[in-house]
């Protein structure tokens, strides 16, 4: 599956790019971009003449990032999004981890949902939501919808990767001790397979998360999506800008806190990382 | 990469030939179906506006054609596609040579980078409306915005990994930076390269028929949106399956062979990068 440049490689880009000594320099040099934007931010309007909509100033996002906050606003948006996010995740994998057991373990199986698979997969993710406004309304229904079939996909293809990649060894082993059916299914498939699934995590819920902010902009009915697509109408660029951070800020998050430490874990359990 | 590479794949052991068997049984799988959406049709009885059979997705789509719709949107979406993914590769592919070449630049890059990563393309959408209004501007940043990542750090990857034995080597036969870049940088990277294009090209698919479905008149992504605002549901059906087909020869006969030709050149295997 397509997948996002992971953790680890970008770690390691910064890695190979500041040894030790150069920490200081790494830090300084790495502020320095940030520091050029928000400057340039600040100056811009003395230089060029637009429409104060068009960008606000750094104080205008600040003023507003506080106000939603204090208001209640802004949490209630990332709690729904995440809530989405979560429920989207949990029936996508649910559906796909016993779909991908059966096609990696039966090739009848496999031939029969290849060609469906590979077409409703070319069309997985915010296709649908138009469908779905029709099917389920605006709002939740919408957007898990569309969350849980992206993440589906995605997961199929990890599940199913990761009873290929089981050595085929193990197998054997397991076959000539008499294991057969459940105990073959318990003992080897899925704990083999649970590394791939386990690392494929992170590319489902970066394909569920771009999923989820695009179809809160269409069909959502609050969330961060929704606050940023809505506020294009009234042409509150602050929303918009204070969204645009916070979403990422939530991915930055969420991989330092949930992806990193799964990656790490199933690297300590089973002393590999298949990159 | 793709599902269908996966479901593809040999499982335990390598399969026997008997690919006729095995495209029977995928034809048999679509059939049920399309005939599971026959049958549930009047079961679900709520007309063509919220559940249209197959049929009237046939009646829709030559519709579209005979007026002429469906190939101008085709065209559209394919050039907005091409424009962006060129022009977000070639972006991806300096700054990846850039930054992989220079510590200084990697250094002072990396960490904006990595936060620009973090916020998607898709959330960038709402403030290239409010730059740029709603047309063609808006959908080639957001795709030039999805490609350039990808194909940044796959390239990054693929210049870092080029054997410095080699650099040494054409540097000590008196080769300047460029033809160090020429001669070996590229060419190591470009595994890395094709891969990372590859990965783009998928999520700016997506990303193309979103963006058409905010910020455009014409394109698949339009078709799919007005033909559900219209009440025209079938429409929007058709829509997703011209999507989905576009997707999978665009996949089948532009990707998939670029990928083969790479690997045959230089007798790499870009399965690791893909499978990160």
């Amino acid at each position: 599956m397509m997948s996002e440049p992971s953790a680890p490689v970008i770690e390691r880009m910064s890695a190979v790019a500041a040894p030790r000594s150069q920490h200081f320099d790494a830090l300084t040099l790495g502020t320095l971009p940030f520091l050029l934007i928000l400057g340039s931010w600040a100056l811009l309007p003395y230089v060029v003449d637009y429409p104060a909509y068009m960008l606000p100033s750094i104080g205008a996002v600040l003023d507003y990032a506080r106000e939603s906050v204090l208001d209640g606003s802004l949490p209630r948006d990332v709690l729904a999004s995440l809530a989405r996010l979560v429920i989207g995740f949990v029936i996508g994998m649910a559906l796909a981890i016993p779909l991908g057991l059966a096609i990696a373990l039966n090739r009848y199986v496999a031939d029969l949902f290849r060609p469906v698979l590979s077409f409703l997969q070319a069309i997985a993710g915010i296709a649908w939501v138009p469908l779905t406004i029709i099917w389920f309304g605006m709002g939740n229904g919408s957007v898990i919808f569309v969350i849980a079939n992206t993440i589906f996909f995605a997961a199929l293809y990890n599940t199913v990767i990761g009873v290929q990649s089981i050595p085929l060894a193990l197998h054997r082993a397991v076959r000539s001790h008499g294991g057969r059916g459940l105990a073959l299914l318990a003992n080897l498939i899925l704990p083999g397979a649970m590394v791939q699934i386990l690392l494929g995590i992170r590319t489902s819920v970066a394909y569920g998360w771009r999923a989820l902010v695009a179809s809160e902009m269409i069909a959502g009915s609050n969330g961060l999506g929704y606050m940023t697509m809505e506020a294009v109408q009234w042409q509150r660029t602050e929303k918009i800008i204070l969204g645009m951070i916070v979403i990422g800020l939530l991915w930055v998050l969420m991989d330092r806190m949930v992806f990193t430490p799964i990656e790490r874990r199933t690297v300590g359990r089973w002393g590999l990382l298949q990159r | 990469m793709t599902p269908q590479a996966a479901l593809g794949l040999p499982l335990q052991r390598p399969r026997p030939v008997r690919r006729w068997g095995a495209a029977a049984r995928g034809f048999v799988g679509v059939l049920i179906l399309l005939a599971a959406w026959q049958i549930s049709v009047p079961l679900v009885g709520l007309g063509p506006y919220f559940y249209p059979a197959p049929a009237d997705v046939a009646a829709a789509f030559v519709d579209l054609v005979r007026k002429g719709i469906l190939p101008v949107y085709l065209a559209d979406s394919v050039m907005r596609y091409l424009v962006g993914l060129v022009a977000g590769a070639t972006l991806g592919i300096a700054f990846g040579v850039l930054i992989g070449m220079h510590r200084k630049a990697a250094l002072a890059l990396s960490p904006l980078l990595k936060f620009l990563f973090a916020i998607v393309e898709v959330a960038w959408i709402p403030i290239f409306v409010v730059w740029f209004g709603y047309g063609i501007e808006t959908i080639v940043l957001a795709l030039i915005y999805v490609v350039f990542f990808p194909v940044l750090y796959n390239t990054l990857l693929g210049v870092r990994t080029a054997p410095q034995i080699l650099v040494n080597a054409v540097r000590s036969l008196g080769a300047s930076r460029l033809q160090v870049l020429r001669l070996v940088i590229l060419p190591s990277a470009l595994p890395g390269i094709i891969t990372g294009l590859r990965l783009g090209a998928g999520f700016a698919f997506r990303g193309l028929v979103f963006a058409e479905m905010v910020a455009a008149k014409t394109g698949i992504g339009y078709l799919i949106f007005e033909g559900a605002q219209s009440q025209q549901t079938a429409r929007t059906i058709v829509g997703m399956i011209v999507m989905g087909a576009l997707w999978l020869s665009i996949d089948q006969f532009y990707l998939r062979p670029i990928e083969r030709a790479t690997i045959q050149r230089w007798g790499l295997t870009v399965d690791a990068g893909e499978r990160t």
